[in-house]
C-alpha cells in the first residue's frame, strides 16, 4: 500500500498539469502580450511622467490599421492593388506588422507634440489631455470602421489547431506566446545594448541631467512616445484576432496594462514582464475553473501585492509620488 | 489656485446667482430649447462634480474610479427600493451610506498613497467594483441593470407629492442640490478645509506640521464617495433603473473632466461650469453631428493644451485683465492730467 500510495500521487499530478497545459499556454501567450503593452505604457511614464490613458486607443488604432493592409479594398484600384492582393496572405501580414505599428508610432508623435504643453504643469493635465485623446481615437475608429465587430484575418500557417497527447492546442496562442518573447527579448536588447537605450533610461532616471548633459531631450521624449505607441500596436495587432476587434477594445488591453506596471513596480522592465507574466497567468489558470470570474483574479492580485509591497514588486521610489 | 480664507459668507453673491438660476431653470427651460429632465441630470451631476471637486480639487487627490461609488449609490437606492420598499428620503440615505462604506473602505487602501499610485489604485478599486455590478447578476442584474424602480410619492403627512412628474421631482433634486452647496462652501472654509488644502499644496509639510495627514485623506475620500453615492441615488430615481455603464473607467473618466474643463482646480464653481458645459455639448452637438464625442474630446484636449485651468481659469484671467486695464486707464488719466 504505502508504495503505491506515491506513485498514485505523481500520476494524479502529471494528469493535472497535462489537462492545465493548454490553459498556461494561453495564460504565458496573453502574460507576455500584456507585458508587452506595459513595457510602452511604463516606458512613456518613467521618461515623461505621463500616465497614457490614449495607450489602449493606440492598441485598438493599430490592430484596425494591421486590418486593413491585410486586406484592404483594392479590387477597384487598378494593376498595383490587384498585384497587391495577389501577395501571400503570410506576407501581407509582415508587411501589416512592420507598417501598422509604424503609423501608430506616428500618432504617438502628434500626441507628444500636444501633450508637450502640459509638461512642468500639474500631472492631472497631462493624464487628461491623453484621456481626451482616447476619446478622440475611440470615436475615429468608430466613425471610419463602424461599431460592429470585425476580424484581422491570420494567415493559414499560423492558424487551427493540433492533438498532442490527447489535447487540443491553438496554433495561434503558441505563435503569439513566440512572438511576445521575442518583441520583448528585442526591446531588452534595444534598452541595454544600444546607446539609445542606455539615454532613454538616462531619461527615465533623471531628465533634467540627460537634458544639462547636452542630449536633445525633447527628441528623446518624442521617440519614446512612439515607440511606445509601436509596441501597444504591435500587442493589438497579436491579441485582437484572439479576442475580436471592437473600437472600445482598447480598454480591455489598457486596464490590464496598468494593473501590471502597478503590480510590477513603476519604471522597472523586469517588474512589467513578471507582471504580466503573473496577471496572464492568473486570468488563465482562473479561466480554466471559473471563466466568470477569471479578470476578477487580476484585480484581486493587485491589491494583495500593493498591501503588502507598496510599490510593486520592483518598484522604487521615485519623483511620481511627490 | 483654489485657496479659501477662513472667514467667507455664508451665502456668497456667485451661489445667490447659481440659486437663482438653478430654481429658475423649469420656468425658462422650454423658451431656451431645453426640456426638465436635463436639467435633472445637470443637476444631479453637479451635485457628484462638487463633492469629486472637493477630492481633486481642493485635496489634489486624483480618483479615476468614482465612478464605482456613484453607482454603488445608483444600485444601494435600487436595491432598497425593491427589497425593503423604503421609499424615497430613505433610500436616498441608504444609497449615501452604501456610497460611504464603499468608498470608506476603499480608502483604508489609498489613504497612505501617493501621485501616481494613489491614480492607479483609484482606477483598479473602481474596476472590482465595476465587474462585480456585471457578475453579480442575481443581485445587479448583469449588464441590463437594475430595471423598475418606480419613482415613489413622497409622504408629508398631511399631503403627498408625485416625483412622476419631472417637475417635482426637478425640485426636490434642486433642493438637495442647495443643501449640498451650502454645506460644500461651509466645508472648504472651515479649519478642516484649510486643512485638506494644506495636504494638496505639500503633503509631507503638512505631515510635520502635524496634520493627521492619513485620516485627512481617509475623510476626504470617504466624504465625496458618501456624495457620489447620494448624487447615483438620485440618478437612479432619474432614471427609474441603475446600469453598470456609469461605474466603467469611461464615466469615471468623464467625472474628471467635466470637473477640470470648468476649471476645478481654480474655482468652487468651476464643476458646476463644467457640468453644465459638457450636457449643453452633448445635446448641442449631438443635435448636429453623432460623433459628438469626438469634437468633444477634441476640445477638452485643447482646453488642456491652451488653458489648463479651464473655463473658470479662462475667466479669472479675464476678470484679472479687465481689473488691470481699468488700473491702467486710471493711471494714465492722472498722468495727462499733471
Amino acid at each position: 500500500m504505502s508504495a503505491i500510495q506515491p506513485v498514485l500521487n505523481e500520476s494524479l499530478g502529471m494528469e493535472f498539469v497535462t489537462n492545465l497545459l493548454p490553459h498556461l499556454i494561453n495564460g504565458l501567450a496573453l502574460g507576455l502580450l500584456f507585458a508587452l503593452i506595459a513595457l510602452g505604457f511604463t516606458l512613456i511614464v518613467s521618461v515623461m511622467e505621463v500616465i497614457n490613458l490614449a495607450h489602449g486607443s493606440l492598441f485598438a488604432l493599430g490592430a484596425y490599421l494591421a486590418m486593413v493592409i491585410i486586406d484592404p479594398s483594392l479590387q477597384n484600384a487598378g494593376p498595383i492593388g490587384l498585384w497587391y492582393l495577389g501577395l501571400p496572405h503570410l506576407l501581407r501580414y509582415a508587411i501589416a506588422l512592420i507598417v501598422a505599428p509604424a503609423l501608430v508610432a506616428v500618432v504617438g508623435f502628434g500626441l507628444e507634440l500636444c501633450l508637450r504643453r502640459t509638461y512642468g504643469k500639474k500631472k492631472e493635465y497631462g493624464l487628461l489631455l491623453t484621456f481626451g485623446a482616447a476619446l478622440v481615437l475611440e470615436e475615429a475608429i468608430r466613425l471610419t470602421w463602424g461599431p460592429v465587430e470585425q476580424f484581422l484575418s491570420v494567415p493559414k500557417e499560423i492558424s487551427g489547431a493540433f492533438i498532442a497527447n490527447g489535447l487540443i492546442y491553438s496554433t495561434y496562442r503558441i505563435y503569439a506566446a513566440a512572438f511576445g518573447i521575442f518583441a520583448i527579448v528585442l526591446v531588452w536588447l534595444f534598452l541595454t545594448k544600444t546607446p539609445y537605450g542606455a539615454i532613454i533610461k538616462a531619461g527615465a532616471h533623471d531628465s533634467e541631467m540627460v537634458r544639462a548633459l547636452g542630449i536633445n531631450l525633447p527628441r528623446l521624449q518624442l521617440l519614446v512616445f512612439g515607440l511606445g505607441a509601436a509596441l501597444a500596436a504591435i500587442a493589438g495587432i497579436i491579441l485582437t484576432p484572439i479576442w475580436g476587434l471592437r473600437p472600445h477594445v482598447g480598454v480591455d488591453a489598457v486596464i490590464p496594462a496598468f494593473l501590471i506596471i502597478v503590480l510590477g513596480g513603476i519604471g522597472s522592465f523586469w517588474g512589467a514582464v513578471l507582471g504580466g507574466l503573473l496577471v496572464g497567468m492568473g486570468v488563465a489558470i482562473t479561466g480554466a475553473y471559473a471563466s466568470a470570474w477569471s479578470l476578477l483574479s487580476m484585480y484581486l492580485l493587485l491589491i494583495l501585492v500593493l498591501t503588502f509591497r507598496a510599490r510593486g514588486l520592483f518598484g522604487k521610489k521615485t519623483a511620481l509620488e511627490a | 489656485m483654489l485657496t479659501t480664507k477662513g472667514k467667507a459668507p455664508i451665502v456668497s453673491r456667485q451661489m445667490l446667482v447659481f440659486f437663482a438660476i438653478l430654481l429658475s431653470y423649469p420656468l425658462w427651460a422650454d423658451a431656451a430649447g431645453l426640456y426638465e429632465y436635463l436639467g435633472i441630470e445637470i443637476v444631479i451631476f453637479i451635485i457628484y462634480a462638487l463633492g469629486f471637486n472637493l477630492l481633486l480639487g481642493y485635496t489634489g487627490l486624483p480618483s479615476f474610479g468614482h465612478g464605482a461609488y456613484f453607482g454603488v449609490g445608483a444600485y444601494g437606492y435600487g436595491l432598497a427600493q425593491l427589497y425593503l420598499d423604503a421609499g424615497f428620503i430613505p433610500g436616498l440615505l441608504l444609497a449615501m451610506l452604501a456610497g460611504t462604506v464603499a468608498s470608506g473602505l476603499v480608502a483604508l487602501f489609498l489613504s497612505h498613497r501617493r501621485g501616481i499610485y494613489f491614480a492607479l489604485m483609484t482606477i483598479a478599486f473602481g474596476q472590482v467594483f465595476w465587474f462585480l455590478a456585471i457578475k453579480l447578476r442575481g443581485l445587479t442584474g448583469g449588464e441590463d441593470g437594475l430595471l423598475n424602480i418606480f419613482r415613489p410619492d413622497i409622504d408629508f403627512g398631511l399631503f403627498q407629492i408625485s416625483l412622476k412628474s419631472n417637475f417635482a421631482f426637478y425640485y426636490a433634486v434642486a433642493l438637495i442640490a442647495v443643501l449640498v452647496t451650502l454645506l460644500l462652501w461651509r466645508l472648504v472654509h472651515s479649519p478642516f478645509g484649510m486643512a485638506i488644502q494644506a495636504v494638496r499644496m505639500n503633503e509631507t509639510r503638512a505631515r510635520f506640521v502635524g496634520y493627521q495627514v492619513w485620516w485627512i485623506k481617509w475623510t476626504v475620500f470617504t466624504l465625496s464617495g458618501a456624495i457620489a453615492g447620494l448624487a447615483g441615488g438620485l440618478l437612479n430615481v432619474a432614471q427609474e433603473s441603475a446600469f453598470p455603464d456609469t461605474m466603467s473607467l469611461h464615466a469615471s473618466g468623464l467625472i474628471v473632466m467635466m470637473v477640470l474643463i470648468g476649471g476645478g482646480f481654480v474655482s468652487f464653481w468651476g464643476p458646476v461650469v463644467g457640468v453644465i458645459v459638457y450636457y449643453l455639448a452633448r445635446d448641442l452637438l449631438g443635435s448636429i453631428t453623432e460623433a459628438w464625442l469626438l469634437w468633444y474630446g477634441l476640445l477638452f484636449m485643447a482646453v488642456m493644451m491652451f488653458s489648463p485651468e479651464g473655463f473658470a481659469g479662462g475667466w479669472g484671467k479675464l476678470v484679472a485683465w479687465v481689473r488691470r486695464r481699468k488700473q491702467g486707464e486710471v493711471l494714465m488719466g492722472g498722468a495727462q492730467n499733471d
